[in-house]
């Protein structure tokens, strides 16, 4: 539906938490990140406690802030909230694992990921994707943290074994780059 | 009902303004200004911010780290800056062309709010005018209404201002901030700056100077009225739709607003008629007219979604008659 029809369905049900969240992909999709914003924030906030929409729209709302960039302490709250909703899932942990690799945090990167990867149950997908790309990410975040925390072996090893996966060509690349750029220190 | 419903189900459109993505980083495309010219053109001045209001509505679950209510701008730049595009729309309210207004660089801003806010679009005598606040050029802020001439090159649909006059309040012309005085739009450079009382104002757009042409005594509102589209003709009658804000602070004194419409309506003379019921647009709690215009009847009505979306509402004459019988009946 194009965001003219949404919005008119959302006149007459303006607290309606699936149509914020229709509106919000909509605008996402076309990067008004802003306008976004308002509408995932307005799903979370009118939706029952818990919800899974509730969780997707806390790291969407991460993921908007992620791209109009400098906005961290932002995109760290909207990870951490989504986290308390559902802590038993294993998006939020990625993200926060991976915002941390962004910021050069490898402690930290390390440890979200090592909790996410205790998550032991493996759910649907989200309505919207966040960019979980599959279980092997938490291996992939602690390879490239744990080169910086002294855990040289560890980083070597899981490089190594995610090298010999299937994996998107986005991160096969990057395993791909890190292990070159070992290879040639050591 | 919010007015958004209540015109769609009767016929109305509501349709939303996007600049396509690549220009504007994504933040805030907000408070459109819609204006129909001499060409009939319907063109809309749409103001875009480099920051992201965050709003957290209902129980408050998910406040970001600054509170409910928070201009979430870079972490690294504090300013709250705007620029300002024209755009042109078809009878459908399609944006069909879009130009970022080219501004003369004539000082560099010397507070943390950039640029020219909530301008009003008009063409008085054939020349084009944004007439908003401007609060870059003093250390403390101070707010004056600005105009900014305009010239727009519809071939090319690019949009330069080419000259600049900060307009002082009438004398004593001590107030901290001035903003939202509102276009009439069939006397030129006349503004209502204040709606009840009615004080009309005259503003020079060749020299700095403004006078009192009216003061008009109505009786108190509950709460204050705030200029928010410009003034248009209605048979008779002028019309304005007004803003009320109701700011607060929740118990860990962090602040929160609502904003709130109506449609005020006046006489010929500029006596005060009365206000129709408070209404929302799509039930937000910050949400911002900044634009009226006659088409084919219909009132276009245009107004930002938490300063994060920009809207026009088609509203049908119907409804628009409806809310000026509540404003008859109006009793304070």
């Amino acid at each position: 539906m194009k965001i003219e029809d949404l919005i008119g369905e959302l006149s007459k049900d303006p607290f309606n938490p699936e149509l914020n969240f229709a509106c919000a992909v909509e605008y996402e999709k076309s990067h008004q990140t802003a306008s976004a914003v308002s509408f995932y924030l307005r799903c979370a906030e009118y939706s029952t406690n818990k919800s899974i929409l509730v969780y997707n729209s806390l790291l969407k709302l991460a993921r908007c802030f992620e791209e109009q960039n400098d906005r961290v302490n932002t995109v760290s709250n909207c990870i951490l909230q989504a986290v308390a909703v559902l802590p038993d899932r294993q998006e939020a942990y990625f993200m926060m694992s991976q915002f941390h690799e962004r910021q050069g945090n490898w402690q930290e990167c390390y440890t979200w990921a090592e909790m996410g990867a205790l998550v032991t149950h493996d759910y649907e997908p989200l309505p919207a994707d966040v960019g979980f790309a599959g279980w092997f990410v938490f291996d992939f975040e602690q390879a490239v943290s744990a080169w910086w925390i002294g855990r040289r072996e560890e980083s070597l090893r899981l490089l190594t074994e995610l090298s010999e996966q299937e994996l998107p060509k986005e991160y096969a690349d990057a395993v791909k780059h890190n292990l070159e750029r070992i290879n040639a220190v050591i | 009902m919010n007015l958004v419903e209540r015109a769609v189900s009767n016929g109305g459109e509501l349709a939303p303004l996007v600049i396509p993505n690549g220009l504007t980083n994504g933040t805030g495309l907000m408070n459109p200004s819609i204006f129909i010219d001499d060409d009939g053109d319907i063109l809309v001045n749409l103001r875009h911010v480099n920051y992201t209001l965050y709003h957290a509505e209902n129980e408050q679950r998910f406040p970001s780290r600054w509170g409910p209510l928070s201009y979430l701008h870079p972490e690294k730049d504090v300013r709250l800056a705007t620029e300002n595009y024209v755009c042109r729309l078809d009878k459908d309210l399609k944006m069909t062309d879009y130009a970022k207004v080219e501004m003369l660089n004539l000082h560099q801003p010397i507070w943390e709010f950039h640029g020219l806010e909530d301008a009003r679009l008009v063409q008085w005598e054939g020349k084009y005018f944004l007439v908003g606040v401007r609060r870059d050029t003093t250390t403390n802020g101070e707010g004056r209404m600005e105009y900014s001439w305009v010239g727009l090159d519809k071939d090319k649909w690019a949009v330069k201002e080419t000259k600049r006059i900060r307009i002082p309040a009438p004398e004593p012309n001590e107030s901290y901030c001035e903003k939202n005085w509102v276009p009439v739009l069939d006397l030129p450079y006349h503004f209502v700056k204040w709606t009840m009382p009615t004080e009309l104002v005259y503003a020079d757009p060749n020299s700095s100077s403004s006078k009192q042409v009216a003061l008009k005594h109505t009786t108190q509102p509950l709460s204050d009225q705030r200029g928010s589209s410009h003034v248009i003709k209605w048979g008779s009658l002028y019309l304005s739709i007004t803003h009320e804000v109701d700011l607060f602070k929740n118990y860990l004194e962090q602040k929160d607003a609502v904003y709130r419409h109506r449609l005020c309506v006046w006489d010929e003379q500029f006596n005060f008629v009365g206000l129709s019921n408070a209404f929302s647009f799509l039930d937000a709690q910050v949400e911002f007219c900044v634009g009226a215009a006659v088409l084919d009847g219909d009132l276009l009505i245009s107004w930002g979604f938490q300063d994060n979306a920009a809207f026009i509402l088609r509203t049908p004459k119907a409804v628009v008659e409806d809310l000026i019988m509540e404003a008859l009946s109006y009793e304070n």
